[in-house]
């Protein structure tokens, strides 16, 4: 096949590139499909479930057919629609889903074994045996089914996403988005012009009819010209704006690099989020073909598609073709072929009363009965007044009428409303609000109405926003009505395909009004139709009306079909927008990161925090070792670790006290200045939530802090309880989290370190006891804060200097400690030292848990209201049994595993018997064996009692002893010494 | 003064500083930040003489700077004067205020352009949910970018800075870098960059 006269490729130019290996030519302008038409090619894929041999059947984003693989490694992107993917030199194209050749597809066995896929039937055929459905059905058919593949290694390519505000954008540059944008960018707001194709103009490019009397592509010339000059306007090529989100917000997706062999430095995609004051969608509308026996052979194809592609792209699929219509659209396919000395076999017109409109054989009142052609079609049947005929043909357009595109006024689930009068479903009133449709995608698909159309919502949408936007000279334009007579599909034996990408026939539809899946939802699921990367867009439909016509119920009260995001396939990748891999999501450091990594720290995550788990030294093979060692050091001298993520709010305010008495369950107002209160807070339930310390700086100036998870939910529950609950007190709230580097400094010897840095300061436990607190500086003059809090249960202070000193002051103290045998510890060591003081942390205070239960009900003060006090002291909260315990094993050399759960020795162990859980365990270096701290029925009254903890999921079953949660120290002396 | 010797956000001995285009973003080490909160009752202060902006504003005075962050709330800047206890001298000269040092919660990065405004107003594109039209000079706001919560500052029509919590310094680097060189590597888009 050779080119056509005209078209809007650059034949000045060639472009080399290859499918399946084969090398052919094309031009700049065109697509895959296009170029490989225009070599004569029109096998381009094969079906999705019976491997029938396919060619493109249309021109446009709603190819169900034409797939490809394009690109090679780890660039290889499966399912690529060849109807848009634009052509460029080098390109290397392989077709899918077969076994051997795209000619001799072995799979395509599939086909004659047909009666045994019909719908549904693998809800049917393999169930038993129950052990083959994983291991052989479901890999087999996954095989056979498959659409493309994709490369498995990493997208290599850069992605970014972007924010755009505009006052209205205009989705599509076709007639109707054209002629709103003109409209809007010349009353002077903000437009943004989106259209998916990489040349503005939509149909326009597809037809014939001049405009004012000259080619459409000279006014779409003279706009664009127009709509560039205007700095007001941006337009977006190549951009596919995929869903309609709440408040005027809109994604998009820009491709940048797709039509080049690969992004030249910069970003393939970008990932747009478009907010706009209104929307005007200006989508287009997409063609229908008509169902009939082996309608699905390469060459056939919509007749608007075809039209397409000989004025675009100056191709015809074969030297003679033939047209399938119910309507006055599919002559003008049969005109414009003819025009270009394409031989016309017939126009087939299912209206008896249809005229030619040029010199073509006409057949009215006729239609099309079969086809032949193994990889591509050769005859077509018609059959009129009882009487059939072959024709001879390579090609044959179908033109069933026009879908308007309105996905996107779909997607806040507003319902299409079926036009009686346009036998079709047009954009319902219940759309995203701000969002009008115009042109085709409204059904105002002529080219005059689709300009007026466009001019026409542009102005009324620019009136809500009080701005008024004179109507543009719009050209003189062909105004022609389609005069459709409806044909869904034509009756008959053979199988006659409705949607081409999953392979569903009139038949599958009849099956499942057969087996009463007759809602459009149920025959979706049933038969798969519409499901896949073209989502549907030439099949619902015409699926819906097969089914209308089934149950004798007219289409509008059979149901719609509505459409969710993404109006096209979107990339994970650009979903992503450009954060990937390490820095998919922010990571914090604290502020000793650099010291400790200089150190040779394993780090751990928690949440967005990377932490020092611990830090291996020279010889230590195992971590436990180094946990032991961190443990022993801390408990013997001293041992330093990084704080800094537990969360700090400063609270201010001659109201400061009262407000914190109601945040806590515990008094805080009468907190003396100076000192540092444990604090514990609830939920409104009465469930305990969070835990830290209170310090009182002055009067009206305390530091509280949190749990490291809980920072943030805690803060925002302060900011809440302060604007919403109690707007009357007099406080301020500020986060101070980052602002200072906390190290926790623990140990018989943390007095006497913290005196070689302290200016001046008087540690003695006279000046400054247990749980006090101070303003003072450090290291010669770096202001500083110091508390008395201890998690380990040893002499332990916390000291806090501004972040930037952290690194600093943590490098200091290990070397100014050296002889009292300094050492930095991680979260492991930390873990293990409150557990063995029988502390509790995140695994205790996990939702579940009161303060009754926690071993703090006496700290819920009567004497004051607090958030939760009240659901505290209900019913069901005080006859609740289990309270914190210590467990260790009966034999030391056996685990105790958190998560177990315990039984009393002798019982069955089910939900019944269930006396608790294990919350924390580790090994305590300190005692030489497993420990762990758990929530026990009566836990408190069986002190010595042993007690089995079952861990089903491994077997084990291990003979626990209930001892004090406080292993170490139990009387306190230590950390008050 | 302390013999401890600090280290910037990004945990290096000096700044950073790096170009990408027409763009340059140096991190503010050496920026002071105190919060300032009016206490119930009290009467709005004009620190060191500034007039404290309203919603969505930031301005500029003698060596000390705000911006609004609340209501009757404000971030106060003193560039230069993050060795000091600033929040302290900013505390003495306002009773009926409460003020909380917040110098070392941030890390702050400043984008300069050296050609005009397009190239700032093409970085807001990508890198937060706001409008550059209603984003001028003297216009300060809290977002969100890359997941994190930063305060953006339109210091001047060809400067932004971009404030990050101090832990997230090294993200919030990596967002900006990444988001310059994907700018400065890509074409220039089709149509300019649109200014109403």
């Amino acid at each position: 096949m050779t080119r056509l006269s005209g078209g809007l490729v650059d034949r000045s130019r060639s472009l080399s590139f290859t499918f399946d290996g084969r090398r052919y030519s094309g031009h700049p302008g065109d697509t895959l499909a296009s170029a490989l038409l225009a070599n004569g090619v029109r096998l381009m894929g094969r079906s999705f479930k019976y491997h029938r041999p396919r060619g493109p059947i249309s021109a446009g984003s709603e190819e169900p057919n034409a797939l490809v693989e394009l690109r090679d490694g780890a660039r290889q992107e499966p399912n690529t629609r060849a109807t848009v993917a634009e052509l460029y030199d080098g390109l290397r194209a392989r077709s899918q889903n077969r076994v051997g050749s795209l000619r001799f597809d072995l799979m395509a066995v599939n086909d004659r074994l047909s009666p045994f896929f019909a719908a549904g039937f693998y809800y049917k055929t393999f169930m038993w045996p129950r052990a083959f459905w994983e291991k052989l059905y479901e890999p087999a058919i996954r095989r056979a089914a498959g659409l493309g593949r994709l490369s498995m290694q990493p997208d290599p390519d850069e992605y970014d996403k972007g924010f755009l505000h505009c006052d209205l954008l205009v989705i599509g540059a076709g007639a109707a988005g054209l002629a709103a944008a003109l409209t809007a960018a010349r009353a002077g707001v903000r437009v943004i012009l989106a259209d998916e194709d990489f040349r503005l103009g939509g149909r326009l490019l597809a037809e014939t009819h001049p405009l004012d009397g000259a080619p459409a592509p000279e006014w779409v010339a003279g706009v664009e010209a127009e709509l560039a000059s205007l700095p007001n306007l941006r337009i977006m090529r190549r951009t596919t704006v995929f869903g309609a989100f709440d408040h005027g917000v809109h994604g998009a997706v820009e491709r940048l690099a797709d039509h080049l062999p690969q992004p030249q430095g910069g970003p393939r995609q970008v990932l747009w989020r478009i907010t706009a004051r209104r929307t005007i969608l200006a989508a287009g509308a997409t063609e229908r073909h008509i169902p009939f026996a082996n309608n699905d052979r390469p060459g056939i194809m919509l007749a608007g598609a075809m039209r397409a592609y000989a004025n675009r792209w100056a191709v015809s699929p074969a030297e003679r073709v033939a047209v399938f219509t119910n309507n006055d659209d599919g002559h003008r396919t049969a005109l414009d072929l003819a025009a270009k000395g394409v031989g016309i076999a017939g126009v087939i017109d299912s209206r008896a009363d249809a005229v030619a409109v040029g010199d073509y054989p006409l057949f009215a009142g006729a239609v099309i009965g079969d086809t032949r052609g193994r990889l591509g079609l050769t005859r077509i049947e018609v059959r009129q007044h009882g009487r059939s005929q072959w024709l001879d043909c390579g090609a044959l357009g179908v033109a069933g009428g026009w879908n308007p595109n309105l996905h996107l006024a779909s997607h806040h689930r507003g319902r299409p409303v079926w036009s009686d009068a346009l036998h079709a479903f047009v954009p319902g009133k219940d759309g995203p609000a701000g969002l009008i449709a115009a042109g085709a995608a409204e059904g105002r698909g002529s080219t005059a109405q689709a300009l007026r159309s466009g001019a026409e919502a542009a102005r009324r949408a620019l009136a809500e926003l009080d701005v008024n936007a004179p109507l543009p000279d719009l050209p003189q334009a062909e105004d022609q009505a389609q005069n459709l007579h409806p044909l869904w599909h034509v009756p008959g034996k053979g199988r006659a395909w409705v949607d081409f990408q999953n392979d569903v026939t009139v038949k599958d539809i009849a099956l499942a009004h057969q087996e009463n899946m007759r809602p459009v939802e149920h025959l979706k699921r049933w038969t798969t139709l519409g499901m896949a990367t073209d989502q549907g867009k030439t099949a619902n439909v015409t699926a819906l009306a097969v089914m209308s016509e089934l149950t004798g119920k007219p289409i509008a009260q059979t149901g719609t079909t509505i459409f969710r995001p993404p109006y096209t396939p979107v990339s994970l990748s650009v979903l992503g927008g450009g954060d990937s891999g390490a820095h998919f999501r922010p990571r914090r450091l604290t502020p000793t990161h650099a010291w400790a990594q200089s150190q040779g720290a394993v780090f751990v995550e928690v949440g967005p925090w990377m932490r020092a788990q611990y830090f291996p030294r020279a010889g230590e093979t195992h971590w436990r070792q180094t946990v032991d060692r961190e443990v022993l050091a801390t408990r013997k001298g001293v041992g330093i670790c990084d704080v800094t993520t537990l969360g700090k709010v400063d609270v201010q305010g001659a109201d400061a006290g009262a407000f914190l008495d109601r945040l806590y369950c515990n008094a805080m107002a009468s907190l003396r200045v100076g000192m540092t209160r444990y604090g514990l807070m609830l939920r409104e339930d009465g469930v305990a939530w969070d835990d830290g310390t209170c310090a009182r700086l002055a009067a009206d100036h305390y530091v509280v802090t949190t749990t490291t998870a809980q920072a943030g939910p805690v803060y925002r529950h302060m900011e809440f309880a302060r604007q919403c609950l109690w707007p009357e007190l007099d406080v301020q709230l500020i986060s101070t989290t980052d602002a200072w580097a906390q190290l926790s400094v623990a140990g018989p010897n943390a007095r006497r370190l913290l005196e070689r840095i302290v200016d001046g300061f008087d540690l003695s436990n006279e000046a400054f006891p247990f749980m006090a607190c101070a303003g003072l500086t450090v290291c010669g003059g770096l202001r500083a804060r110091l508390f008395r809090i201890s998690f380990s249960g040893e002499l332990a202070y916390e000291i806090a200097v501004p972040a930037r000193y952290g690194d600093a002051l943590m490098a200091r103290l290990v070397e100014a400690g050296a002889d009292l045998g300094a050492t930095p510890y991680g979260t492991e060591a930390l873990g293990v030292l409150r557990i063995e003081k029988g502390h509790a942390a995140g695994n205790e205070l996990n939702g579940q848990t009161s303060a009754q239960m926690l071993g703090m009900g006496r700290m819920v003060s009567a004497k004051k209201d607090g958030i939760g006090a009240v659901m505290s002291r209900r019913e069901g909260m005080l006859a609740e049994t289990r309270v914190l315990v210590g467990l260790q094993p009966v034999d030391p050399a056996q685990p105790v595993v958190p998560g177990s759960h315990l039984f009393r020795q002798g019982d069955a162990q089910d939900t019944w018997t269930d006396q608790g859980w294990i919350s924390s365990a580790c090994h305590s270096p300190h005692l030489g064996h497993a420990i762990g701290l758990g929530f026990l029925e009566n836990g408190a009254a069986r002190m010595g009692e042993v007690i089995v903890a079952a861990n089903p999921l491994q077997g084990q079953s291990v003979p626990l002893r209930v001892v004090s949660p406080h292993f170490i120290d139990p009387e306190g002396g230590r950390l008050r010494d | 003064m302390t013999d401890l010797t600090p280290i910037t956000a990004l945990g290096a001995a000096t700044p950073a500083d790096q170009r990408f285009g027409a763009l340059r973003i140096t991190e503010n080490a050496g920026l002071a930040l105190a919060s300032l909160a009016l206490r119930r009752g009290a009467a709005q202060p004009a620190p060191l003489g500034l007039a404290l902006p309203g919603p969505g504003r930031w301005a500029e005075g003698q060596g000390i700077a705000a911006f609004w962050t609340g209501p009757g709330q404000w971030m106060v800047e003193a560039p230069g004067r993050a060795a000091e206890d600033f929040a302290a001298v900013l505390a003495a000269g306002m009773p009926g205020c409460s003020v909380t040092d917040q110098t070392d919660g941030w890390a702050a990065f400043e984008i300069v352009s050296d050609r005009g405004e397009a190239p700032i107003r093409a970085l807001l594109e990508r890198l937060a949910n706001i409008d550059p039209d209603g984003f001028g000079p003297g216009s300060a706001t809290r977002t969100l970018a890359h997941h994190m919560g930063v305060f953006l500052i339109r210091r001047a029509p060809d400067r932004l800075a971009v404030l990050g919590m101090r832990s997230m310094a090294g993200s919030l680097w990596h967002a900006l870098a990444a988001t310059l060189r994907r700018q400065g590597a890509a074409a220039a888009p089709d149509d300019g960059f649109p200014i109403v």
